[in-house]
């Protein structure tokens, strides 16, 4: 990708999300029904819904992103999968941090208690745990063939966890029936509801993109200093 | 398979003369059972629930010493270059660690159950053989992604505290369900779950040791 592309590129993902971010928080707040509860405290807490789950899904997006490029680097061994590899990690792991935050304020509200160690809340604690130790990884290591080789093989395997963290600690829940939890169980979603999440998960999957688009901009920014850099000292 | 042989033998023969990992992971074991005593203190009642999961904490804790040295030794002697700039398979390499590790960590295992049955109290029957072959398989669940884990983390200066970070997570399924079939058999009651679970173990262990014999090769190139 040139230069000029890159950044026409940018102007497209954040101009369309000028627009469509503010037209999210529209439907999330008020134009979508709220849902029946016994307290206000709970319709408005359920609103949090829509940008939890659209996190969640571009979490789990990032992370497949990572195994892609993680295989892709294995194969071909360019920089340029490297790089994708470690700002979709980045940037998954962010928006698995979001989800962990906003489940707790959600539950709250609707159970009773911050945290449950619910199969959903427990799978993407363990899922975060997993990706926050490939960054740490690559912290640890200097930049170089080995850093790349190496993330990219904890990338693999911790992908291929995933489902079996998921399934595994999903049978665990049905093992413990957890008591507290009053009511709050959604039933099906209403036309409106399923419409206005779907357009929060397109919103945040452009933001993902968007993010992507910058943190890969900076990998090839560092890249061109260090290598200047290696220049200059050679010369010098 | 000379190769995993050759691996082996070294592993046992060190092993062997220093005795410092199984005699570590036994004492660190010992450890966790008399800390354990005076951090929870429980009915015998409530034990007997908890049993389980306090067997698989010492094993896993435990465990992660013997991976931690499994390549730490390598490092020391500057073997991990010797190792791959062998003709061998690097598969088979990790196969040969892999191996090593597993009987070690096992070896431990046995050498502490007698210690945990006296200390909690745990009624024999002849269900409980079925410790063994839920060992076995925990036990590979946990080392073959350690061991090539433990090969990642060797290159960085913070190996240890690396190695706990990335194999914790990553080995939950495998705890949960050694954890849930010890509990059954340590009840004496096999419930309905029993043998999906070890057919589910199973397939964790296969599914990982095939993976790392795969990207192994990534791990040691230079």
């Amino acid at each position: 990708m040139t230069k000029k592309n890159s950044s026409l590129s940018f102007y497209i993902m954040a101009g369309l999300l000028l627009v469509l971010v503010p037209i999210s928080l529209y439907l999330v707040f008020n134009w979508v029904p709220p849902i029946k509860a016994s307290n206000p405290t709970e319709q408005t807490a359920q609103r949090i819904f829509y940008y939890h789950v659209a996190s969640a899904w571009n979490g789990f997006f990032a992370f497949f992103v990572v195994f892609l490029a993680s295989i892709m680097y294995l194969w071909k061994k360019e920089r340029k999968w490297e790089n994708i590899a470690v700002a979709s990690a980045e940037v998954g792991t962010l928006f698995m941090t979001i989800v962990l935050i906003t489940g707790p304020i959600w539950a709250k509200p609707t159970w009773g208690i911050w945290w449950t160690w619910d199969a959903r809340l427990t799978s993407s604690l363990v899922l975060w745990l997993i990706y926050v130790a490939y960054l740490f990884l690559r912290r640890y290591l200097p930049d170089g063939t080995r850093r790349a080789n190496l993330s990219a093989v904890v990338g693999i395997i911790g992908f291929v966890d995933v489902p079996l963290v998921w399934y595994s600690i999903r049978w665990w829940e049905t093992q413990h029936p957890s008591a507290v939890l009053a009511g709050g169980k959604k039933g099906s979603l209403a036309p409106e509801m399923l419409f206005t999440l779907l357009f929060c998960v397109g919103v945040f999957t452009i933001l993902y993109f968007l993010l992507m688009q910058r943190r890969i901009e900076i990998a090839k920014l560092e890249d061109s200093i260090n290598k200047q850099y290696k220049e200059w000292e050679t010369l010098s | 398979m000379s190769v995993i042989w050759a691996i082996i033998r070294k592993d046992f023969q060190m092993e062997f003369r220093t005795k410092d990992s199984v005699t570590a992971m036994w004492i660190f074991s010992l450890l966790i059972f008399v800390i354990f005593n005076f951090t929870f203190e429980v009915s015998r009642l409530l034990m007997l629930q908890i049993s389980p999961g306090l067997l698989w904490v010492a094993f896993i804790f435990s465990g992660m010493l013997g991976l931690n040295r499994s390549f730490q030794v390598e490092k020391e002697n500057g073997n991990l270059r010797s190792l791959a700039l062998t003709p061998a398979d690097p598969g088979l390499i990790y196969f040969g660690k892999f191996f090593s590790t597993t009987l070690f960590t096992l070896i431990f295992e046995a050498l502490i159950f007698p210690l945990f049955i006296i200390f909690y109290d745990i009624h024999l029957s002849l269900l409980t053989l079925w410790i063994i072959p839920i060992a076995i398989l925990g036990t590979i669940g946990f080392t073959s992604l350690g061991t090539i884990l433990s090969a990642v983390a060797i290159h960085t200066k913070q190996q240890q505290i690396l190695l706990s970070l990335l194999l914790w997570p990553m080995i939950t399924p495998i705890i949960i369900w050694s954890v849930k079939t010890t509990g059954d058999v340590l009840a004496g009651d096999l419930s309905t779950a029993f043998q999906p679970v070890i057919i589910r173990m199973i397939v964790f262990d296969v599914i990982f040791t095939t993976i790392s014999y795969l990207l192994f090769e990534y791990v040691v190139q230079e």
